[in-house]
C-alpha cells in the first residue's frame, strides 16, 4: 500500500488523431465508455420495464413505469406551471438518468462520467443554449438583447457575465460535488488501508505482513459514508440540476 | 500524513488526462451522447408508456359514459314503468269501481225483482185465500141450504116447490151472509 495519495483524471484507452487544430485528438476515455455503459443500462432498463404492457391488471413492472413517466411529467409540469413545456419532459428524464446513474455507477467500482468537467459542461451548455433560445422566442432577438440593459443600462456587462454564470455554476456545481466524492471516497479507503496496514503490521511475523497488505478496514466504513456522498450527493445533485434547467427555462419563456 | 498529496494530482500523460479539464471532444459527443438518451428514453420510456396511459384513460372514459348511458337508459325505463304502473293502478281502480257499480246494480235488480215477486206471491195468495173464502163460503152456503131443505122438509113434512122453496132460502141465506 502505497503511502501517497492521489486523485487521478479518467484513463484514456485510445486515441483517434483527428489532425483538426482546436478540437485535437478524440481521446476514448473512461468518461466516454462509462457513459455508454449508463446509456446501455437506461436504454436496457426502459426496454425491460416496458415489455408487455397492459390497460387493465399491471405488472409491478408497468406500475413502476408509470410512476417514472408520470414523475416526469409532474416534474415538469409543476416546474413550469402548465403543459407548455411538455417536449422537455424526456430532454429533463434523460438529464436526470443520466446524471443519477453516472452518479451511482461509481458505487460499483467505474469512475463516474459525471467525475470529469467536460460532461456537466456539455450538459450545462445545451441548457444554456435552451434557456437563451426560449428567451429569443419569447421576446424577440431585440427583445432578448435589451434585456442584458435592464434596469440601466450600465448593468449591461454585469448582466451579460451573470447571464454566463449560469451554465458555468450549473456545471461546476456538479462537476464539484461528484469530484468531492471521488476524493473523498479516495481518500477514506487511503487512510482505512494505512489504518489497517499499521494496525496488522503490529502482528509479528509473516502474518503481520500478509494481512497489513490487505485493507480490511476499508470493508464497511465507506459504505457508510457513501450513503451520503455517492448516494446522496448524487441523487441530489441530479435533482438540482434538472430542477434549475427546468426552473431556468421556464423563467427565460416568462420574462418580457 | 501528507495533505499536499490530496491537492497533487497526478498527471500520467500517458494513461489519463487531468483531473478538471474540458477536453473538446469530450464534450461533443457527451452533448451528442445525451441527445441520443434523449431520444431513447423518448422512445423505449416515453412513447409505450403514453400510449399505454392514453388507451387506459379512453378505456376508463368509455366505461365512464357506457355506465352514465345505461344510468340514462334505466333512468327511462323506470319513469316509462312508473308512469304504466300509476296507469294500471288508475285502470284497477276503475274496473273495480265499475264492477262495484256493476254488482250493486245486479244486486238491487235482483232485490227489486224478489220484492216484486214476493209482492206477486203475496197478491196471488191474498186472491188465492179470497177465492178460497169465496169458494168455502158458497159451499158453506150450498150446504147450509141443502141443510135447510132437508131440516125445512122435516119439519114440514110437506113437499114444496123446490124452486120456490129455494128462491125463499136464497134469500134467507143472503140475509144471514150480508
Amino acid at each position: 500500500m502505497s503511502n501517497d495519495f492521489s486523485v487521478v483524471g479518467p484513463k484514456i484507452y485510445a486515441t483517434i488523431h483527428t489532425g483538426i487544430p482546436i478540437l485535437g485528438d478524440i481521446n476514448i476515455t473512461e468518461t466516454l465508455v462509462v457513459s455508454w455503459i449508463v446509456m446501455a443500462i437506461i436504454t436496457g432498463l426502459c426496454i425491460f420495464l416496458t415489455r408487455d404492457l397492459k390497460t387493465e391488471n399491471i405488472s409491478k413492472k408497468q406500475a413502476f413505469a408509470e410512476m417514472l413517466v408520470e414523475m416526469g411529467n409532474n416534474f415538469v409540469r409543476n416546474n413550469t406551471g402548465g403543459n407548455k413545456f411538455d417536449k422537455l419532459i424526456p430532454f429533463v428524464s434523460a438529464l436526470f438518468a443520466t446524471s443519477v446513474i453516472s452518479n451511482l455507477i461509481s458505487l460499483i467500482g467505474l469512475r463516474s462520467p459525471t467525475a470529469d468537467l467536460s460532461t456537466e459542461a456539455a450538459w450545462a451548455v445545451v441548457v444554456f443554449i435552451m434557456i437563451t433560445s426560449t428567451k429569443i422566442k419569447a421576446n424577440g432577438v431585440g427583445g432578448y438583447l435589451k434585456g442584458f440593459t435592464t434596469p440601466i443600462a450600465v448593468m449591461t456587462p454585469f448582466n451579460i457575465l451573470s447571464e454566463l454564470a449560469t451554465p458555468v455554476s450549473m456545471a461546476c456545481r456538479h462537476f464539484g460535488n461528484i469530484l468531492s466524492g471521488v476524493v473523498i471516497d479516495g481518500l477514506i479507503y487511503w487512510a482505512l488501508g494505512l489504518a489497517s496496514a499499521a494496525l496488522f503490521g503490529l502482528l509479528p511475523g509473516a502474518v503481520g505482513k500478509f494481512l497489513s497488505n490487505i485493507p480490511i478496514l476499508g470493508v464497511g466504513i465507506p459504505a457508510i459514508t457513501g450513503v451520503y456522498f455517492d448516494w446522496f450527493s448524487g441523487c441530489m445533485q441530479a435533482f438540482i440540476f434538472c430542477m434549475l434547467t427546468v426552473m431556468y427555462i421556464a423563467n427565460a419563456a416568462e420574462e418580457g | 500524513m501528507q495533505l499536499q498529496a490530496l491537492m497533487m494530482f497526478a498527471a500520467d500523460a500517458e494513461k489519463t488526462q487531468e483531473l478538471v479539464t474540458l477536453v473538446p471532444w469530450t464534450f461533443i459527443l457527451q452533448i451528442i451522447n445525451l441527445f441520443i438518451q434523449m431520444y431513447l428514453i423518448k422512445r423505449f420510456l416515453f412513447k409505450p408508456i403514453n400510449n399505454i396511459l392514453e388507451k387506459r384513460k379512453e378505456l376508463a372514459d368509455k366505461e365512464i359514459r357506457e355506465a352514465r348511458e345505461a344510468k340514462e337508459e334505466a333512468d327511462s325505463l323506470k319513469d316509462q314503468y312508473e308512469s304504466s304502473l300509476t296507469n294500471a293502478h288508475a285502470e284497477a281502480a276503475q274496473i273495480v269501481s265499475e264492477a262495484q257499480k256493476e254488482a250493486q246494480s245486479k244486486a238491487d235488480a235482483l232485490v227489486k225483482e224478489a220484492q216484486q215477486e214476493a209482492t206477486d206471491i203475496k197478491a196471488r195468495a191474498a186472491a188465492d185465500i179470497e177465492q178460497e173464502k169465496k169458494k168455502a163460503i158458497n159451499e158453506a152456503k150450498d150446504e147450509i141450504g141443502g141443510l135447510a131443505m132437508d131440516i125445512a122438509g122435516k119439519v114440514v113434512e110437506k113437499e114444496i116447490n123446490e124452486a120456490d122453496h129455494k128462491k125463499l132460502i136464497e134469500d134467507f141465506i143472503s140475509k144471514v151472509g150480508a
